[in-house]
């Protein structure tokens, strides 16, 4: 029976060290703890439950026929931790200068992480509504962290309604195919919807809309992603970055086992959905991203373009898609934490207008930041040498392989485009001269080594990726 | 008896209230409520394919528990939130809170 | 802060008008509900359903529809307690125990008193978004196109079974028990938003003493 939970070992360290930090907060006074030591016991703890999962690699295993671990579970857990760890790390004087309540920060943190492992590793709805929830509250609270900021009210007021609203529309969905399969277990799904006999194919189309959309607000996809931007500029820079990485990462990781497992026999009744949604994201989030003069603003749209070309893998969903998909996602992921890093190392030291004349001239008063930032626009734009291109080629190249040439010729010229707003970032740091006299300043050694390591790990994927798409595949191999 | 229709619809027609109510309200109390319409679209919706289902399927019953305690969770969390952009602002209205474009 | 509560004039309008409204429309739909059954249409299970159902949809309708903001959220009353008698019907005694505990007695109380420390007294008439006739529109739609595609479904299941409370105590806490562990790290998560949003931190209350 014990031997059962060691299976949940990272979870269980996750969910230990959040409830310790949040305790150490409150009694913070009588045990005399500083609030500089929650920073470094995160990291602790998120370090310790990634190297954890790596034990659980090559497992198989399904406990209380809810929840399984596996290697896409592994894969999740080590990537969730790993952004959690570098997160954490690269923000920590940013955290203790802005946010007054750090130590519930960095709880909500922690359960945001332990939520989105619970949700890409359920294998029953319940599950992974209640990982949904969990991860969603988490931020919800924790965009409102900034007590003495309106924005972070106002931005937290607007993403518990929408979430609210598309937790709804997601749960409609939900229950209307919980009604046609009759069974809110995947593997039951899966076999009853494969039986002609007993599903009802009107409630199951009903149901998929209605899944697609709430699934549209919980992406941000267009048209579902009017919240994302105000969301993305009211929050603290730390959690902007959490949301365009790991909240992302985490739907669509319960999309690969959900599209894959049960969804998979009745492929044709939701395929065009997520076309029609890839497209429209790709398009619209990359022409809108052209007019935004905030950075976090222009990085939002920019983050719902990007996840537009991610969904591009299911219409097509094969295993080589689904590789390629989780490989691109490593990809977008390493980039967009090292770009939003070195947004808030830059934010830490200056006033928070968010503006992309900020960073004028970045490139004579901190040439390494400046030289990260490019780097990671320049990948996300998918410029060889950087993750970006890498990942997006092995991408394109296996929808292209099943047939979706036209949806291929859409991203590459939305890639083209998007090169237009990276570049104004660009322009701005390295061809205007310096016109502030405070240019005497230098971000925290922890910072400087957290965007060390990602721009390593950025270039390390884009010449020998090979490595980690093995291991994509051997994740998404468990599905099919 | 009453027949599983006659519960999807009852639900159908609360969502779509709901969902009006969303769109439609200025008021962040308002459009609370109108999210709380919606969930309890979603747990007839639950309850009546759980009932309906000849075999002892209890997911239903339970996901509807759970949908109560989260939607209340929820609703406090919301309140909490509102209140404070009041203390901020002196105003509910999502569309008078306007440093962030709506 | 608590002078500022509208009691008791503002209460006793609404506890009356809104007893006189409830009762009437109540008696008005009853009757038509007892003719019909009279006319052997109908059955008495399904009076009470028909019943409860429109009172419910009417409730959700005002909730929506009326500009008195004071008025709206009492009319969620409606939609919220009348589901306790769905479930009722549908053999979920339990559910029906918990959602008139949860709704009835914390969330509805929980909006009043959110509302009452908002600006409400001073102008409980609220506007609504431009967006109105267009969002009139598109519900209508959803809502019909949705009836439409549930009649044509043909569900042919009518058998009512009821969750025993013993039964379901024993899933939740078996197959169903780690969302059931989370669900608590999720209140302790709403709680803790709860206070730090709710709470009154010291630059904020020197700024209120001074207006």
């Amino acid at each position: 029976m014990i031997s059962k939970y060691l299976y949940l070992l990272p979870e269980i360290i996750l969910l230990t060290t959040g409830l310790l930090v949040l305790f150490l907060d409150a009694f913070s006074k009588e045990l005399d703890v500083g609030r500089r030591i929650f920073g470094p016991l995160t990291i602790f703890g998120a370090l310790s439950a990634g190297l954890v999962s790596l034990l659980f690699l090559g497992e198989e295993k399904i406990l209380f026929n809810i929840y399984s671990v596996d290697n896409l579970t592994s894969y999740f857990r080590i990537l969730l931790c790993g952004i959690l760890f570098l997160l954490v790390l690269g923000t920590q004087e940013y955290n203790e200068k802005r946010i007054q309540h750090v130590g519930e920060y960095y709880f909500l943190l922690l359960a945001a992480t332990l939520g989105g492992i619970v949700m890409v590793a359920g294998v029953e709805l319940l599950t992974i509504y209640v990982g949904l929830e969990l991860l969603s509250f988490s931020l919800y609270v924790a965009t409102s962290s900034l007590i003495n900021d309106k924005k972070s009210g106002e931005a937290s007021l607007k993403y518990v309604l929408i979430g609210g609203v598309g937790s709804a529309i997601l749960l409609y969905g939900l229950s209307m195919i919980y009604g046609a399969s009759q069974s809110t277990f995947y593997e039951v799904i899966q076999v009853n919807l494969a039986n002609p006999e007993i599903i009802n194919l009107e409630l199951l189309i009903l149901g998929l809309i209605f899944f697609f959309a709430g699934i549209g607000f919980k992406l941000s996809a267009v048209p579902f992603h009017m919240w994302a931007p105000d969301v993305y500029e009211g929050a603290p820079t730390p959690i902007t970055a959490f949301l365009s990485t790991s909240s992302k990462a985490i739907v669509i990781g319960f999309l690969f086992r959900f599209l894959a497992g049960p969804l998979l026999p009745v492929m044709e009744y939701w395929q065009w959905l997520i076309l029609t949604l890839s497209v429209l994201t790709m398009i619209a989030g990359n022409l809108i991203a052209i007019q935004q003069s905030n950075i976090k603003r222009m990085l939002a749209y920019s983050s719902v373009g990007q996840i537009g070309y991610i969904l591009m893998a299911f219409p097509s969903l094969s295993s080589e898609t689904l590789s390629a998909a989780l490989f691109h996602l490593t990809g977008y992921l390493v980039t967009n934490l090292l770009i939003f890093i070195v947004v808030a190392l830059f934010y830490t030291k200056h006033d928070e207008t968010q503006m992309i004349d900020d960073f004028r001239a970045l490139s004579d008063r901190q040439p390494f930041l400046a030289l990260a930032l490019s780097a990671g626009l320049f990948s996300l734009a998918g410029m060889p040498l950087f993750a970006g291109f890498f990942t997006k080629f092995i991408l394109f190249q296996s929808v292209v392989q099943n047939g979706y040439l036209w949806l291929v010729v859409i991203a590459v010229t939305m890639s083209t485009v998007s090169l237009y707003y990276y570049l104004q970032v660009i322009k701005q740091m390295y061809l205007y001269d310096d016109d502030k006299e405070d240019s005497k300043w230098s971000p925290s050694l922890s910072g400087i080594f957290t965007t060390g390591i990602l721009f390593f790990f950025m270039i390390f994927l884009g010449i020998y990726g090979t490595p980690f798409y093995a291991f994509a595949e051997k994740a998404t191999m468990i599905l099919f | 008896m009453i027949a599983l229709e006659n519960f999807l619809i009852l639900s159908t027609i609360l969502f779509s209230i709901g969902f009006f109510g969303v769109l439609s309200r200025k008021n962040a109390i308002l459009i609370l409520i109108s999210v709380e319409l919606m969930l309890a679209a979603v747990g007839i919706n639950f309850v009546a394919f759980a009932s309906f289902f000849d075999t002892s399927q209890l997911s239903g019953h339970i996901f509807t528990l759970f949908v109560i305690a989260i939607a209340a969770a929820e609703v406090g969390l919301a309140l909490g939130i509102i209140i404070r952009l009041f203390r901020d602002r002196n105003s509910v209205n999502i569309d008078e809170a306007n440093d962030l474009k709506w | 802060m608590f002078s500022k509560i509208p009691l008791p004039d503002q209460f006793d309008r609404l506890i009356i008008t809104g007893g006189i409204v409830t009762a009437s429309t109540t008696l008005f739909i009853l009757s038509i509900l007892l003719i019909l059954k009279f006319l052997d249409f109908i059955s008495y299970t399904e009076v009470f359903f028909w019943l409860i159902s429109t009172g419910m949809i009417i409730g959700a309708l005002a909730s929506v529809l009326l500009k008195n903001i004071v008025h709206a959220v009492f009319s969620i009353l409606a939609p919220l307690l009348g589901i306790v008698a769905i479930y009722l019907f549908l053999g979920s005694e339990f559910l029906a125990l918990a959602q008139l505990l949860i709704y009835g007695g914390g969330v509805v109380i929980l909006l009043l008193f959110a509302l009452m420390m908002t600006n409400v007294q001073d102008q409980p008439l609220v506007e609504d978004g431009s967006q109105k006739p267009f969002s009139i529109i598109i519900c209508i739609l959803i809502g019909l196109i949705l009836i439409s595609r549930l009649l044509s479904a043909d569900l042919n299941l009518s058998t009512v079974s009821s969750a025993e409370l013993s039964v379901l105590a024993g899933v939740i806490f078996t197959d169903f028990l780690i969302p059931f562990l989370l669900v608590g790290l999720l209140l302790d998560i709403a709680l803790t938003g709860a206070l730090l949003n709710g709470k009154t931190h010291n630059v904020v209350a020197t700024k209120r003493d001074g207006d």
